[in-house]
C-alpha cells in the first residue's frame, strides 16, 4: 500500500476504533452500580408543566442527597409525559390527571403506579390595568371561556364586582396549546360546578373559541397574559405567582369568594379519600375555606422495572419528593400533600419493581 | 553490440489492447464506488423519508378517509381534519411572499443595475446577515418584542377599519400580537435573503449587450430594466419566488412561536391561527395513536407540497439559466 | 452654405420630464427596499445584543441550567453549549466527508448521465425540505428503537447539512479548470488520484467555506432536535451517544414561551451566543474564500 492509501487506511481504522470506544462507554447508564447508599445513573422524565417548577427545585436539592445520580425532567405537558412513558423513553412521567380511557391501550396492559406529589390552585389570571381585585363565579368563568361573554364590562361581571370600574375592552382568551392536565382539571371544575352552562367538556385538549391565543405549558399561558392587555387565562398558582400575574377570587361550593393560595388549596385537599390506586380529584371541594379550582399531580411509574438500579433510583427520588421534598412546596406556591395521602404514597414505594 | 544499439532495440510489445478502464487499480474503482454511494445517499434518504413517514401516516389516512380535509382538528373528540393547517400554511406563505418579493427583487435590481460593483459586496454582506439569524432567534424576538409592539398597530388598524366592508373582515381588532399576519411578516424577513440572492444570480445573467443596446436607444434605467432585463429574467425570478414560498411554508420554529396556536379558518388576519409545521412541533410530543399518525400525515403533506414547489421552481430556474447560457 | 445654426435642438442626453421622474422614482424604490431590509435586521441584532450582552460571561457559558424561574444571575447555559458543540460536531463529521464525496461523484464521474442529473436535481430539491421533516423521519426510524440521544440529533442535522455541502462543493469543483485535471492525467494518474491530490486541494478554500456555512445553518436549527434529543437537562451530558441532551436553539425555544424574566434573560444570552457563533463561522467562511480559494465565481 503506498503512503497515501496507508494514511487513509490508518485514519479509517482510528475512526472505527474511536466509534467503538464511544459506543462501549455509552452502554446503558441505568446499569450503574450502587455503593452503599450512593446510587449512580440517570432518570429521564417528562410531563406536567404544573410540576415543572417543583421538579426543577427538587432536582437541584436532590443533588446533595445523591450526587452521582442525574434526574432530567423535560416538562412538555401531562399528555407528553403519559405518551413518553407509554413509549418507554422516560422512567417516570408527571401527569395532572389519571390516564384517560382513550390512552390506556398505549400502556399495553402494564400496571402503572400513581404517586401523588403536589396539590395546588389553578388561578384565573388576567391583565387589566387598574383592576387589582376581581371576583368571578363558575358560571361567569364558563361563559367567558366559551366566548359568550366578550367584553370586560359585561353586566354579568359587573354585577358580582360592584365598585370595580371595568373598561369596555374586549376579552382575549389565553389557553393551552398542548395536551395539559391543567386544562383537564380546569375543564373538570367547570363541568362539575356548572354542568348546565359549560358545554366544552373535560379533557386534556379543549376546542376553545377560535379567537383564543394558545401557548405551550403553564409558562406559555402566563407569558401571553403578561404581554396581552385585556387577556384572561388559567395558570397554575406557582407559575402565576412567579410571573407576577394578578388573579381573581373564585366562588366556591359554599358560596364564599376565595383567593388562590397554598392555604386555600390545602383546605380543599384536606379530608379527601383517594381511591385504592391513589387517584382523586380536588376540584369543587365542599369545604368552606377551600379554593374551588384546586388540583393535584402524580408521578407515574411502571410497577415492573427491568433493572434493580432503576428501581432503587426511582424509590430514592420519589421517596425524596414525598419526604424532604415536600418542604420545597409552599415557598414555590404549592400546597403540601395531606399527611394521610403522603403516608399511603410512601407505603406504595415498595411496590415499584415487584 | 554497443550499448546504444541495444538501448534502441525494438520496444516490448504491449498487451493486446486492454483499455485503460479495465486496467484500473482496485483503489481507483473503490473510490468511484464510494463516491457513487455517497451520491446515492441523497436519493436513499429522500426515499426513506417518503416511505417511513407515509407508513406511519397510513393509520390517519385509513381512519379518516376523505375527512382528512375536514375543517375541525380536535384530538379530544377524535377529529383530525387538516384543513385549518393547510389554510394557515397557505395564508402565511402568501403574506410572506407578497411582502418579501417586491423587496427582494428591488434589492436584486439595485445590486445588479444601480450600484457600482465595488459597493455591491458590502450590500450583499448585509443581506446575507439576515440569513445568519437563526429561525429560533426570529421566533424569540417575534414573540417577546415584535408581537407586543405590533399589537398596538393592529389595534389601531382594527379600530380604524371597523365598518369598512372588506377590510373589516381582513383586519379586525386583534387578540394579541400572535397571528397569521405576524407570522407572515416574520417569514417574509426570513425568506428575503434567499429570494434576493437567487434573483440576483438570475438577473446577472442578462447579456450586457441587451442592456447596453437599450441604453444606446436612449432608454432610462427603468425602461431598460422593463425592456431588456425583465423579459430575460422573468422565469428565473419566478422560480426564485417559488423557492422562497417553499421555504416560508416549511419554516417551523418561528411560526410555532408567533402564530398563536389556534386551529381556525378565518379571514381575519390579525387573529391567532395555526399552520402545518407549527402544529407538528407543538403537539407531537404528547400525541399517540391516530393523533400522532395525523401529525406525521401533516408532515407528509408538507413534504409533498414543498417537494413539488421545489421541483417546479428548480425546473424554472434551471431552464431559464440554460436558456441564457445557450443564447 | 448656411451658417452653422446656433439652435442646438432638443438636448437628447437627458430623457424628457416624466420618463426621468419615473426612473428616479424607481431607483428610489429600490433603495427603499434595501432600507426596508435593514430595519428589521438592525432591530433584531440590536435587541439581541442589548438584552444578551449583560448576561454573557464565561460562567454563563459553563454553568448548569437552573430551574426556569431562577433569576438571571443564577446558572447559565453550559450544558446547551456543550450539547450544540457535540451534536453539530458529530453532524459535521458525518455530513461533510459524505457530501464532498457525493459532489465528487456528481462532478467527476456521473455528471452528464441520467443518474448524475437525478442525484444533482434531488440534492437541490432536498435543500428545500423543511427541517421538521428530518426530525420526524429520524424519530420514526431511530428514536423509537434506540431512544433519545445527541447522536440521533446529529443524524438529523447531518441529513440537513448533506445537500447543502453537496451543492456548494459541486459549485467549487466545477470551477477548477479542466486543464489541471488533464495535466494530471497526462502524467498517468488515476482518476481518484487526480481528484484527491489535484482537484480537491485546488477547490479546498471554497469547499471549506461552504462547509462552514452549512455548519452555521445546522447549529441554529431547532426543529430536527425537538424530536430527537428530549432536552430538559440541567447538567451537561458529555456522552452524545446515550441519554437525552440539549442544545442552544432548543433552550431558546423552551425559554421563549416562559414568563420568567430570568428564563427570558437566559434565552437572550443564548440567542446572542448563537448569533455570534453563526457570525464567526460566516466571517471565517468569507476569509477563507478570499484568501485560499484560487478559483471563485466573482
Amino acid at each position: 500500500m503506498d503512503r497515501l492509501h496507508r494514511k487513509r487506511f490508518t485514519a479509517g481504522i482510528a475512526l472505527a476504533v474511536i466509534a467503538m470506544l464511544a459506543a462501549a462507554c455509552s452502554s446503558s447508564s441505568t446499569t450503574g452500580g450502587s455503593s452503599g447508599s450512593s446510587l449512580t445513573g440517570t432518570l429521564n422524565a417528562s410531563g406536567s408543566s404544573f410540576q415543572l417548577p417543583f421538579q426543577q427545585a427538587a432536582i437541584q436539592q436532590f443533588k446533595s442527597v445523591q450526587p452521582n445520580m442525574t434526574v432530567n425532567y423535560g416538562g412538555g405537558g401531562s399528555g407528553k409525559g403519559r405518551s413518553d412513558l407509554a413509549a418507554g423513553v422516560v422512567q417516570f412521567a408527571g401527569s395532572d390527571s389519571p390516564i384517560p380511557s382513550a390512552e390506556t391501550a398505549n400502556f399495553k396492559g402494564k400496571t402503572v403506579l400513581y404517586f401523588p406529589v403536589i396539590i395546588g390552585p389553578i388561578t384565573v389570571s388576567y391583565n387589566l390595568s387598574g383592576v387589582t381585585s376581581l371576583k368571578l363565579t363558575p358560571t361567569v368563568i364558563a361563559e367567558i371561556f366559551q366566548g359568550t361573554i366578550k367584553k370586560w364590562d359585561d353586566p354579568a361581571i359587573k354585577s358580582i364586582n360592584p365598585g370595580v370600574s371595568l373598561p369596555s375592552t374586549p376579552i382575549s382568551l389565553a389557553v393551552r396549546a398542548d395536551s395539559s392536565g391543567t386544562t383537564a382539571n380546569f375543564s373538570l371544575f367547570l363541568m362539575t360546578a356548572v354542568p348546565s352552562v359549560w358545554k366544552l367538556g373535560s379533557s386534556s385538549t379543549i376546542s376553545w373559541p377560535s379567537s383564543a391565543h394558545a401557548g405551550n405549558g403553564n409558562g406559555g399561558v402566563a407569558q401571553i397574559i403578561k404581554s396581552t392587555p385585556g387577556s384572561i387565562g388559567y395558570v397554575d398558582f406557582a407559575d402565576a405567582k412567579a410571573a407576577g400575574l394578578t388573579y381573581a377570587s373564585v366562588q366556591n361550593k359554599s358560596g364564599n369568594y376565595i383567593a388562590p393560595s397554598p392555604t386555600s388549596a390545602s383546605a380543599a385537599a384536606a379530608g379527601i379519600t383517594p381511591a385504592s390506586d391513589l387517584t382523586f380529584h380536588a376540584v369543587w371541594s365542599p369545604a368552606p375555606e377551600a379554593y374551588p379550582i384546586t388540583y393535584q399531580s402524580w408521578v407515574l411509574v411502571y410497577q415492573k422495572q427491568s433493572s434493580t438500579n432503576t428501581t432503587k433510583m426511582l424509590q430514592a427520588y420519589i421517596g425524596y419528593l414525598l419526604g424532604p421534598g415536600q418542604q420545597l412546596l409552599e415557598p414555590l406556591g404549592y400546597a403540601k400533600l395531606p399527611s394521610s395521602i403522603d403516608q399511603q404514597a410512601k407505603a406504595q414505594l415498595d411496590k415499584i419493581g415487584m | 553490440m554497443s550499448v546504444a544499439t541495444r538501448r534502441a532495440g525494438p520496444a516490448i510489445p504491449a498487451d493486446p489492447a486492454r483499455a485503460l478502464s479495465e486496467r484500473r487499480p482496485l483503489g481507483d474503482r473503490g473510490f468511484q464506488i464510494l463516491a457513487l454511494a455517497c451520491g446515492l445517499l441523497v436519493l436513499a434518504i429522500l426515499v426513506l423519508i417518503a416511505t417511513s413517514t407515509s407508513q406511519q401516516a397510513a393509520l390517519w389516512f385509513s381512519t379518516e378517509g376523505i375527512k382528512v380535509f375536514a375543517k375541525t382538528w380536535n384530538p379530544a373528540a377524535n377529529q383530525f381534519g387538516a384543513l385549518p393547517f393547510i389554510y394557515g400554511t397557505a395564508i402565511t406563505g402568501a403574506i410572506a411572499v407578497i411582502m418579501a418579493v417586491p423587496v427582494s427583487v428591488g434589492i436584486a435590481l439595485l445590486l445588479t443595475q444601480v450600484v457600482p460593483y465595488r459597493w455591491a459586496r458590502p450590500i450583499v454582506y448585509v443581506v446575507d446577515l439576515l440569513a445568519v439569524v437563526p429561525s429560533v432567534v426570529w421566533g424569540l424576538w417575534g414573540i417577546l418584542v415584535f408581537g407586543p409592539w405590533i399589537q398596538h398597530i393592529y389595534a389601531s388598524i382594527g379600530s380604524a377599519v371597523q365598518g369598512v366592508p372588506v377590510l373589516d373582515d381582513l383586519f379586525g381588532p386583534p387578540t394579541s400580537g400572535a397571528s397569521f399576519f405576524t407570522c407572515g411578516i416574520i417569514l417574509a424577513f426570513m425568506i428575503t435573503p434567499i429570494v434576493t440572492s437567487l434573483s440576483r444570480e438570475v438577473i446577472a445573467t442578462v447579456p450586457a449587450i441587451d442592456r447596453e443596446g437599450a441604453y444606446a436607444l436612449g432608454a432610462t434605467r427603468l425602461e431598460m430594466i422593463r425592456g431588456a432585463v425583465w423579459p430575460h429574467s422573468k422565469g428565473g425570478v419566478t422560480g426564485a419566488v417559488l423557492l422562497g414560498l417553499g421555504r416560508a411554508m416549511g419554516e417551523t420554529i418561528a411560526a410555532a412561536l408567533v402564530i398563536g396556536s389556534s386551529p381556525t379558518i378565518t379571514s381575519h388576519l390579525f387573529a391567532p391561527g395555526y399552520n402545518m409545521p407549527a402544529v407538528i412541533a407543538n403537539q407531537f410530543g404528547e400525541a399517540s395513536g391516530v393523533w400522532r399518525s395525523g401529525l406525521i400525515g401533516l408532515g407528509v403533506m408538507l413534504f409533498a407540497i414543498t417537494i413539488i414547489i421545489n421541483i417546479i421552481a428548480r425546473g424554472i430556474v434551471d431552464r431559464s439559466a440554460r436558456r441564457q447560457r445557450g443564447a | 452654405m448656411a451658417a452653422i445654426t446656433q439652435d442646438r435642438g432638443p438636448d437628447l442626453r437627458e430623457p424628457a420630464g416624466w420618463r426621468r421622474t419615473k426612473d428616479r422614482i424607481a431607483t428610489l424604490l429600490m433603495v427603499v427596499a434595501f432600507v426596508v431590509v435593514i430595519i428589521p435586521l438592525g432591530f433584531v441584532l440590536f435587541t439581541v445584543i442589548a438584552k444578551g450582552i449583560s448576561i454573557i460571561s464565561v460562567s454563563f457559558l459553563t454553568s448548569p441550567i437552573p430551574p426556569l424561574f431562577a433569576p438571571a444571575s443564577e446558572g447559565g447555559i453550559g450544558p446547551a453549549v456543550l450539547g450544540t458543540l457535540e451534536i453539530t460536531g458529530l453532524a459535521t463529521i458525518m455530513a461533510v466527508p459524505l457530501g464532498i464525496l457525493g459532489a465528487i461523484y456528481l462532478n467527476e464521474y456521473g455528471g452528464r448521465g441520467l443518474l448524475g442529473r437525478l442525484i444533482g436535481f434531488f440534492s437541490d430539491v432536498m435543500t428545500g425540505v423543511p427541517s421538521i421533516i428530518m426530525g420526524l423521519f429520524l424519530f420514526s426510524i431511530w428514536v423509537v428503537h434506540f431512544g433519545f440521544s445527541g447522536f440521533a440529533g446529529a443524524l438529523a442535522l447531518g441529513c440537513l447539512m448533506l445537500p447543502i455541502v453537496i451543492r456548494s462543493t459541486y459549485e467549487m469543483l466545477r470551477l477548477v479548470p479542466g486543464s489541471l485535471r488533464e495535466g494530471s492525467y497526462a502524467v498517468g494518474a488515476t482518476k481518484s488520484r487526480v481528484t484527491m491530490t489535484v482537484v480537491l486541494p485546488a477547490a479546498l478554500g471554497g469547499i471549506v467555506s461552504g462547509a462552514l456555512l452549512a455548519v452555521a445553518r445546522a447549529a441554529g436549527e431547532t426543529a430536527p432536535l425537538l424530536f430527537t434529543i428530549l432536552g430538559g437537562l440541567s447538567t451537561a451530558n458529555p456522552n452524545p451517544f446515550s441519554g437525552a441532551n440539549i442544545a442552544i436553539p432548543m433552550l431558546i425555544f423552551n425559554n421563549a414561551s416562559s414568563p420568567y424574566t430570568g428564563a427570558q434573560a437566559r434565552a437572550w444570552g443564548a440567542a446572542l451566543t448563537l448569533i455570534a457563533l453563526a457570525f464567526i463561522l460566516m466571517i471565517a467562511a468569507r476569509l477563507i474564500t478570499a484568501r485560499f480559494s484560487r478559483y471563485s465565481r466573482y
